[in-house]
Parts: C-alpha cells; sequence; structure tokens
C-alpha cells in the first residue's frame, strides 16, 4: 500500500504518495501559478468577465481524471461538472458572537 | 460535540488577504509550517463571469492525528501505518463573490464520517472600520462524534485530541497567511523578497 511509510519519511517528506500527485504535479503546478496571477491580479480586483485559466484547468482536470484514484475524491471530480451540487449558496459564514464552546 | 470560534483582523486588504488564503496550501514555503498537508488538488472550478462569483472545491488529504488503536482498525491506511498515523481526506468548498468582497471556505472530512464530522467554516470580510485596508477573518469549527455505543468511550478523547490538533493548525494557516500577505504587499510593491 503507498500508505504504510516509514515515520521518518511522513515527517519530512511534504508531497503525498499519490499516483495523482505524481503524474500532474506539473499540470498542477502550472494552473496554480496561472490562477494565483490570475486571482490577484484580475478577480479580486473586480476583473471576474474572463477567466484567464480555463485551458490550465482543462489539462490539470483531465490528468485527474486518469490518475486519481481516491473513490470519494473521484466522485466529486466527475459529479462536479454535471451537477448543481457546488451552485448552492453557501449557508451563512459564522456569526463570531464569541467562543460557543 | 464541541465547537470552537475565532476571529483574526488582518491589517492587510481583502484581495491581498483572499489571495493569500488561496496560496495557504499550495505555497512551497508553507509545507514546513503546515506539514499535517499532505496533497491538495483541484476537483472543480466554476466562474460565474455575470456575477463574479467563484466556486470551487480542493481535496485536502491531511496526515491524521495518531489514532486509537479502535480507530486504526476501521482505517485501512491506519493499520497499515506502523505509527497509526493514516491520510485523511477532507474537501474545501469555497466561494468568493468579487462584487461582495465575500469569501466563504467549508472544509469538511470525507474519510471516517461514520466516526467523526469535523466542519470548518471560515469567512473573510472588508474589516467594518477599515474596509479598504484591513480584513476580518471569521471561522468556527464543528467537531462531532457518531454516537457508536462500542466508540463512547474513545469518541470524547478522538474529539479533544482532534480539536486541539485543528486549533494548533488553525494558528498555524493564519501564520502563513499573514506571511504570503506580506509577501504579495512587497510584490505589489514592485520589491518581492527573493525567498518568501
Amino acid at each position: 500500500m503507498v500508505f504504510g511509510r516509514s515515520k521518518s519519511s511522513t515527517s519530512t517528506t511534504p508531497s503525498a504518495p499519490s499516483k495523482a500527485a505524481a503524474a500532474c504535479s506539473e499540470m498542477r503546478a502550472a494552473y496554480h501559478e496561472c490562477f494565483n496571477r490570475w486571482y490577484a491580479d484580475k478577480f479580486a480586483k473586480g476583473q471576474w468577465q474572463r477567466d484567464d485559466c480555463t485551458d490550465h484547468w482543462h489539462k490539470y482536470r483531465a490528468c485527474l481524471e486518469e490518475h486519481l484514484e481516491d473513490k470519494h475524491l473521484r466522485q466529486i471530480l466527475l459529479d462536479a461538472e454535471t451537477s448543481t451540487f457546488y451552485d448552492r449558496p453557501e449557508t451563512d459564514p459564522p456569526s463570531g458572537q464569541g467562543a460557543k464552546k | 460535540m464541541v465547537v470552537y470560534t475565532q476571529e483574526h483582523v488582518y491589517r492587510h486588504p481583502w484581495d491581498r488577504v483572499t489571495a493569500a488564503a488561496w496560496r495557504k496550501f499550495t505555497d512551497p514555503a508553507s509545507r514546513t509550517a503546515l506539514s499535517h498537508v499532505a496533497d491538495v488538488h483541484t476537483l472543480h472550478r466554476r466562474l460565474d463571469s455575470g456575477t463574479g462569483r467563484l466556486h470551487a472545491a480542493r481535496s485536502i488529504t491531511v496526515r491524521s492525528p495518531l489514532l486509537p488503536f479502535i480507530l486504526r482498525r476501521l482505517l485501512p491506511s491506519a493499520a497499515a501505518s506502523p505509527n497509526g498515523a493514516a491520510l485523511c481526506h477532507c474537501v474545501e468548498t469555497s466561494l468568493v463573490d468579487a462584487q461582495r468582497r465575500a469569501m466563504d471556505v467549508v472544509v469538511r472530512n470525507v474519510s471516517l464520517r461514520g466516526i467523526i464530522e469535523v466542519e470548518e467554516r471560515a469567512s473573510y470580510r472588508p474589516h467594518p472600520d477599515r474596509p479598504d485596508e484591513w480584513t476580518q477573518f471569521r471561522q468556527e469549527t464543528t467537531i462531532r462524534c457518531r454516537p457508536l455505543a462500542a466508540l463512547a468511550a474513545v469518541a470524547e478523547k478522538v474529539e479533544t485530541r482532534c480539536a486541539e490538533r485543528f486549533l494548533q493548525n488553525s494558528a498555524k494557516g493564519r501564520e502563513v497567511v499573514e506571511r504570503i500577505c506580506r509577501y504579495l504587499e512587497a510584490e505589489s510593491a514592485g520589491a518581492a523578497p527573493s525567498a518568501v
């Protein structure tokens, strides 16, 4: 199993031992770079009409579709494109009325 | 069930803080501080270009705290691990409304849901006193153990341990966001430091 790792390696290795991480790391990095720049320079400053990163996203997503192993995560990846699950408006944010322990 | 709320004021504008929040788990320089995060993938994203709303879902794979033996048996990856640590998957869904300057992030575990449910809801808004300069962050973490009779004895311990871990990691997450904000501030001033 990929998860059975020694203590020393889990405490020092930053990346997960997953196939998707290894296979898609370059596409993920390219997508993140594009997204981070677009978000900071355009979207968050009010220029949201155009998505600059769809090409990067489609390549990265296609890679995940091929390599993502975990069944829960796969299901979200595959369902999200067709379902309206993530289109629901979020419920109210935390009210911040102090600790409610 | 335990509920914790936390608040923090970032002395940076909303657009910078939310840009930093997106980078929190993927910034290479944050990996030491957030070493419990093993892997992050974007599973879904959608921009509503008419209203300026961005939806996204990401998977966040975290190294769990050391689990009691009885839970280790229920999680195959933990049973295989010599020290009882395991990888747990969480899903983070975000909604950013650029027009209203509102970002809401919800993280839920997908692993072990039959045993424990953790939900972390966070919001980023312009601070009411200085809306163009500061950002108000609020977070509410809810941890609920499922009432399984056989596990009742360990349930409370697990809740406490998970809560401690989440609170430690939330604090680390805020430090990371603060640091990335400083980096972005320097970058926008045309003097990005070479090391973040």
